[in-house]
């Protein structure tokens, strides 16, 4: 590891926090719960896996946390302000710049090329037209697709398309990705050196990653293991470091 | 937001892009070329009721009030060179000339007719309709006795040019006069009830048979028809300057004909644009609603990476703006096609109650493509407003979780 991961590791800011937070879903009039109270925090620099299977609640709290849902109760602290006084324009803000996502079926935008899906961030940022394409230049640099950024969404693989997507999160500088099943359709090599370019980002770019999956693969690469079943989230393996090559 | 993104979005399904701009084309290119019939027309109608009654008259209130069988309406030869006076001032001016009209009964034989006879300055080169006969001459400025007449009436009294007929009239003072005329040329016009009930004779001789100096109108001849109006402001108020108690018309206040023709056709267009707009408004909203739950899910992804409900509103209208661009861009350049082909297979037709053929055609240029234009790019838009407005309100989660 290097400097920065020793430096981004466990620094101690709630810079992602959940608290109390409950997501009732009303099936048939009935009350199903989907999360109940949980509590959660992501320092600055973390890389949390939470493991869970069909069902649990994963996708739900990850939607919490990205503030593109609201909970029944509880809060979502982002850099250590409460998120349901906000309005829907300052969500979308947050996600503009705090928050990157990276879905599990890419969700790219398919009349776009590479470097298009990439720029967009920017240019809902309002950046000027040349360090914004310098900027995603050097993106698609660092996740390897130089190459392949002219290539429209359908002329690339699932590897390529989730590396896109995932420079795509980070083109804006977040301070947090949060991935939902980002490895659920690629094969097993793929999914690993997706996640390996995952923990790399992490590492050199102090970004706090939080990653659901059903994949106990995925595992392996988190700084931190949670588990979530029946919508409770449970701290689960150690908090120490795992070599991103592994 | 990058303009080429709503471009490049709109040929993501190029079927259905080409069907959404097909329809705003043809819409747009009905529109256009039925416009252009339209004031293609109306413009054959203006310059006839110019022909008719030159761009303004200058007469007594009296003469347009109603009351116009009372020779109280004529004015007199001072007020004539006043008029002329003012007139003179006008820059638009072509040239202007008199008129004294009344009614008379014209006979020959058994057989006659009442007519409008209309004393006029012979050579005037403003409106003296010598440049209408086909059969004989024009009036001469010599000529006393001499009258020019309608193909209608010379058909239905029987006349030729050289034959003799007696025309019967009341004089300013109440008394009855008759004079023989002698027919110097038959005149053609577009209205058959013009040709039978209106006659020309040389001023000086109307005057003498009715006893009077007076006339009944000045008529101005101007540079165009847009000088119209203008014209009739500065002359309104010059001669209001100079106290005299006439009034100014215009050529269409003086033809009711070309009134009730021009609201027609107004109307005509009116309803047929709303009916194409109206069709093109449900065709492409149902297009674009399609499109546009289509993209569910994508739009989830732009909400959820950060677009605000205001910038996808804005993509979603700025599809349809394109759309609308290229579409009724598009239907001008089918609509102009269509008139240049219609204008050169040169179709002509005799309206009712006329006696000479029109050519049909299609007026094309940006004044008339603008109307059609922007009202198809209008009709777009307000169909993309629905499919906007709910692509803007989409919760995101419920539209990520759309396959």
């Amino acid at each position: 590891m290097g400097e920065a991961s020793r430096f981004c590791h466990f620094r101690g800011e709630r810079l992602l926090e959940a608290s109390r937070l409950t997501k009732i879903y009303r099936v048939g009039g009935e009350p199903v719960y989907a999360l109940r109270d949980v509590e959660f925090v992501a320092p600055q620099g973390d890389f949390v896996v939470i493991n869970g299977p069909s069902g649990s609640g994963k996708t739900t709290f990850l939607n919490l946390i990205a503030v593109i849902d609201r909970p029944t109760s509880g809060e979502v602290y982002i850099e250590g302000e409460p998120t349901s006084t906000q309005s829907e324009g300052q969500l979308a803000a947050l996600r503009k710049t705090t928050i990157g996502l990276v879905f599990q079926s890419f969700n790219l935008i398919p009349v776009l090329s590479a470097a298009e899906n990439v720029e967009y961030p920017l240019l809902l940022q309002g950046s000027e037209r040349s360090p914004r394409r310098a900027r995603v230049a050097a993106m698609l640099a660092e996740v390897g697709l130089s190459e392949l950024a002219r290539r429209r969404p359908s002329a690339l693989s699932g590897g390529q398309r989730q590396r896109v997507a995932i420079a795509r999160a980070l083109i804006t500088g977040p301070k947090i990705v949060l991935a939902d099943e980002p490895t659920a359709n690629l094969d097993s090599e793929t999914g690993g050196a997706v996640m390996d370019l995952m923990r790399r980002l992490n590492e050199e770019h102090c970004v706090t990653f939080v990653v659901v999956t059903h994949d106990p693969a995925v595992s392996k690469y988190a700084k931190r293991r949670v588990r979530i079943l029946d919508g409770r989230l449970e701290e689960g393996g150690d908090h120490g470091m795992v070599d991103s090559a592994s | 937001m990058g303009w080429w993104i709503p471009l490049r979005s709109i040929w993501r399904n190029r079927r259905r892009t080409v069907l959404s701009i097909g329809i705003i084309a043809l819409g747009t290119a009905v529109s256009f070329f039925v416009l252009g019939f339209v004031e293609s027309s109306r413009r054959l109608i203006q310059e006839s009721t110019v022909h008719e009654y030159g761009n303004l008259q200058i007469g007594s209130p009296d003469l347009w009030n109603g009351t116009a069988d009372s020779y109280d309406r004529l004015i007199p030869p001072d007020a004539v060179a006043q008029i002329e006076a003012a007139l003179a001032e006008e820059p638009t001016l072509v040239g202007s000339t008199v008129q004294l009209q009344f009614p008379g009964l014209l006979a020959r034989g058994e057989r006659t007719q009442v007519v409008r006879a209309t004393g006029v300055v012979p050579g005037n080169g403003v409106l003296e309709f010598n440049d209408l006969v086909f059969i004989g001459r024009g009036l001469a400025p010599d000529d006393r006795a001499a009258i020019l007449i309608g193909r209608s009436l010379a058909e239905k009294l029987a006349l030729s040019p050289g034959d003799a007929i007696t025309l019967t009239l009341t004089t300013v003072d109440g008394a009855y006069n008759a004079s023989p005329f002698t027919v110097a040329g038959v005149f053609r016009f577009t209205s058959e009830a013009f040709e039978q009930q209106v006659v020309f004779m040389p001023l000086g001789y109307a005057q003498r048979l009715l006893n009077t100096p007076g006339v009944d109108r000045v008529i101005a001849s101007l540079s165009s028809l847009e000088a119209t109006n203008p014209a009739r402001q500065r002359l309104q108020s010059a001669l209001r300057g100079a106290s005299l108690a006439v009034d100014v018309k215009t050529w269409d206040e003086l033809s009711p004909f070309y009134r009730q023709l021009s609201s027609y056709f107004s109307a005509l267009f009116g309803f047929l644009s709303a009916a194409v707009s109206i069709l093109v408004f449900f065709i492409i909203l149902q297009v674009l609603t399609l499109a546009f739950l289509e993209r569910t899910r994508e739009i989830g992804t732009l909400r959820a990476i950060g677009t605000t409900r205001a910038q996808v509103f804005r993509l979603f209208l700025a599809e349809s703006a394109w759309l609308a661009v290229v579409g009724s861009a598009a239907g001008v350049v089918i609509g102009t096609l269509l008139g240049l082909g219609f204008n050169a297979v040169g179709i002509e037709w005799r309206p009712p109650g006329t006696v000479e053929p029109v050519r049909l055609a299609v007026q094309l240029g940006v004044a008339t493509a603008a109307v059609p234009f922007v009202v198809s790019v209008a009709a777009t838009l307000l169909s993309a407003l629905f499919p906007s407005i709910e692509a803007a309100r989409l919760r995101v989660v419920d539209a990520l979780r759309v396959e």
